[in-house]
């Protein structure tokens, strides 16, 4: 091993290997995807326009450090947590750019965040401090996406309304930003509601 | 001025006394002294800014009130601010510095084309600054600039988080870097070529390779949907283990025989665990892509070829551990070699980790929790930081012809690093299993396993400020051995005793 293109040509050799198998051919077989149409309904359902700009500030505020979007069904307790139906697939993401998948569970999958109960009003007063909705949560206030507004004659009718103990003094009021109101739209459009003939889910399997 | 004087000195001493060996070396030293300080004095800048901010972070964790209302400081800007100063600032910086100078000593001759490592090492540190600031930055900026960026903001990929726009001034500037080194080794008078420098030809080339397919498939022409989470995840290990690991591997291959002034016990086997390892740990580690919608196939082949570093690994623990055992006692003597000795242990701790976490079982317990980022921290602060310090401490005195500063000061380093590395990774590790068997093994509510966690948060923040102490003690150790004066005995040629170039008659 004295020569240097030796070493050259054989590690790339290798790697090219590597990225055939691993990169290549996946892109190969499944980068082309189509959306599947039922009833001439449109799956996966585009994103609202607002929704969209929401994903936006959630890609820039970095929450894929701590929340993932895909459920899982052959291992750990994701339906049973409610955090889908089904196993998520390669056809759920394809319009999504740069994908938000994530791989790292600090918090809930947040690929059914629409589901539940939560609306409008739970989402913004979680955003603004998670400690009213979620005592002991972790996750960050994003307080900074919200503006404190003097009142002029009556409440804005979006603002928030806060508990007794995190409330501001009074004359003032808490406002979301339009990023505030773009998150909030993004989450409440975050639903796997439809089915698609290659997902997996708990009766196909037979669980 | 005094100052001005003493850099000038250490930038370009002038020797007297007579040893043909020691001066041929000195001229070497000569021909890069420069750009490895530029090299070092950027690495030891990252190595402080990124441990800050993984200081932030995790304290961020525990008391999520910290600095809370700073929106350039929210949680998911400052981690990911960690993760990429410390691989392409302190990690790359050093990691470069190491492998460059052991492509000139190695090599035999001075190296040329000075000015095109200056340039695009300075074009690579600009560009890292202002990528961070995307990331700090991003969403803040006025709506009208917003729109000029292809995207604004970071990026959703693990240790890509950089802005787009940066990733094509980094590929280049690293061409540069790349180039210099392969220029420098093809000027050797040497022509034994050692494994160091195999590991860092296949460094320079892995990431140039790795780097370009991001820049193709991930920022022009991104691939669709989950394909992209699966090519970033490639990436992601291809820079750990194909990257890093090598710059870290070379440093140990060359420093073992070097200070011990003997060679590797069973240097002949370094081929068969040099293809090896190049093969399997390019293929290796998509474990955290299991039962997600990307194809199946691919984590089995990541775990099949997982199993086979095994090979390689036992290769590098006898090889590594006979030569440090055989010398045992003096690992105490030198600063470099304690740390290096560390690094190894780090080493083999890490692949064994890696191995047991891409087992499907493991994964089924371990899933996304801090497990994974705890085996990469073995890898990145346990392996290649205890290797890059030790090795820059054994350079710097050489590059400069001068004593330590402060004895006490680089052990300070050491030991603050050793305790502070070990209780970041032990917590991450032991607390992902435990966050892991939680959060995959029960449904138990989010916020009980959050109050789970917290005195593994509260273990990490104590250790990443560990770490910082000793970076900082770093930091003034190189600013000291920069700024001082040079004494009468610095300016002799025979200030260090080189043991002879074993690795030059190891074949
Ligand atoms: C430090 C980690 C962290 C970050 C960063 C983070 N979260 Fe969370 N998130 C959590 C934790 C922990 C919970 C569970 C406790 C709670 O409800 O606050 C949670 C809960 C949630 C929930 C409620 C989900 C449910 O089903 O209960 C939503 C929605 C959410 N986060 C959205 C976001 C968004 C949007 C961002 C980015 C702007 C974000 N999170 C950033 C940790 C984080």
């Amino acid at each position: 091993m004295n020569r240097g293109p030796f070493i050259f040509i054989g590690v790339f050799i290798v790697l090219a290997f590597s990225w055939a198998n691993l990169v290549h051919k996946p892109v190969q077989e499944s980068g082309q995807l189509a959306a599947y149409f039922s009833d001439s309904e449109r799956m996966p359902r585009l994103l609202p326009g607002e929704a969209e700009q929401g994903r936006q500030v959630y890609q820039q505020m970095g929450c894929v450090s701590c929340h993932t979007q895909q459920s899982r069904l052959e291992s750990g307790f994701d339906i049973q947590r409610g955090w889908g139906s089904r196993q998520s697939v390669a056809r759920d993401y394809i319009d999504q750019s740069p994908s938000l998948i994530g791989d790292r569970r600090l918090g809930p999958d947040l690929s059914n965040a629409a589901a539940g109960d939560r609306d409008r009003e739970w989402h913004h007063l979680h955003f603004y401090n998670p400690q009213i909705t979620s005592k002991g949560s972790n996750m960050p206030s994003y307080s900074f996406l919200y503006d404190k507004t003097a009142v002029m004659g009556q409440k804005s009718d979006r603002a928030l309304n806060l508990p007794e103990e995190f409330a501001v003094e009074s004359g003032y009021q808490i406002v979301p930003s339009r990023r505030a109101e773009a998150l909030v739209a993004y989450m409440l459009s975050l639903q796997v509601d439809y089915d698609l003939p290659e997902a997996p889910n708990p009766e196909k399997i037979g669980l | 001025m005094k100052l001005i004087s003493n850099i000038c000195s250490s930038l370009s001493p002038e020797f007297s006394g007579d040893s043909k060996h020691r001066e041929g070396q000195l001229s070497i030293d000569g021909s890069v002294r420069f750009q490895l300080l530029g090299l070092i004095k950027s690495a030891i800048f990252w190595l402080v800014v990124s441990i800050l901010f993984g200081l932030i972070a995790s304290i961020k964790l525990h008391s999520p009130g910290f600095l809370g209302h700073c929106e350039w400081l929210t949680y998911g800007k400052v981690e990911p601010v960690f993760w990429n100063s410390l691989i392409y600032g302190w990690l790359f910086n050093a990691g470069l510095a190491c492998s460059f100078w052991l492509l000139v000593r190695l090599g035999g001759a001075p190296a040329g084309n000075g000015f095109l490592l200056t340039v695009s090492l300075s074009i690579w540190n600009v560009a890292l600054i202002v990528g961070l600031l995307g990331i700090l930055m991003g969403g803040m900026l006025p709506i009208t600039w917003r729109d000029s960026f292809t995207v604004s903001g970071q990026l959703p990929y693990e240790w890509l988080e950089m802005p787009a726009f940066i990733v094509p001034v980094l590929l280049a500037a690293f061409l540069g870097m790349g180039l210099w080194g392969v220029l420098a080794f093809r000027e050797r008078v040497h022509r034994v070529v050692y494994a160091s420098q195999w590991y860092i030809l296949a460094a320079l080339f892995a990431f140039a390779w790795i780097y370009t397919v991001v820049q193709v498939m991930l920022m022009s022409q991104p691939a669709q949907g989950t394909l992209q989470y699966l090519i970033g995840s490639w990436y992601a290990n291809n820079l750990l283990m194909v990257v890093i690991v090598p710059f870290a591997l070379a440093v140990v291959y060359y420093m073992l025989p070097k200070v011990l002034g003997k060679p590797i016990v069973g240097y002949n086997h370094s081929g068969k665990a040099f293809w090896s390892w190049i093969l399997f740990a390019s293929s290796a580690g998509s474990a955290e892509l299991l039962y997600g919608p990307v194809p199946s196939w691919v984590s089995s082949v990541g775990i099949i070829a997982a199993f086979g570093i095994l090979y390689p690994l036992s290769i590098f623990s006898i090889q590594f551990l006979s030569t440090l055992f055989a010398s045992f006692s003096r690992i105490w003597e030198t600063i470099s070699l304690r740390f290096i000795f560390f690094g190894c242990i780090g080493f083999l701790l890490f692949g064994c980790y890696f191995i047991y976490g891409s087992l499907r079982v493991t994964q089924d317990v371990v899933q996304f929790s801090s497990f994974n980022n705890g085996v990469q921290l073995l890898g990145l602060l346990g392996f290649a930081t205890m290797v890059f310090s030790g090795c820059l401490y054994f350079i710097l005195s050489r590059l400069l012809n001068k004593e330590l500063p402060s004895a006490g000061l680089a052990e300070l380093h050491f030991w603050m690093q050793l305790l502070g590395v070990f209780l970041v990774v032990s917590s991450l590790i032991t607390g992902g299993m435990q966050e892991g068997e939680l959060m995959n093994g029960s449904v138990t509510g989010v916020l009980s396993i959050v109050a789970n966690m917290k005195s593994y948060y509260a273990m990490a923040t104590l250790g990443m400020g560990l770490i910082l102490v000793g970076a900082i003690g770093f930091m003034i150790s190189f600013s000291m051995l920069l700024l001082s004066e040079r004494s009468g005995k610095e300016t002799t040629v025979n200030l260090i005793e080189e043991s002879p170039d074993l690795e030059v008659s190891a074949t």
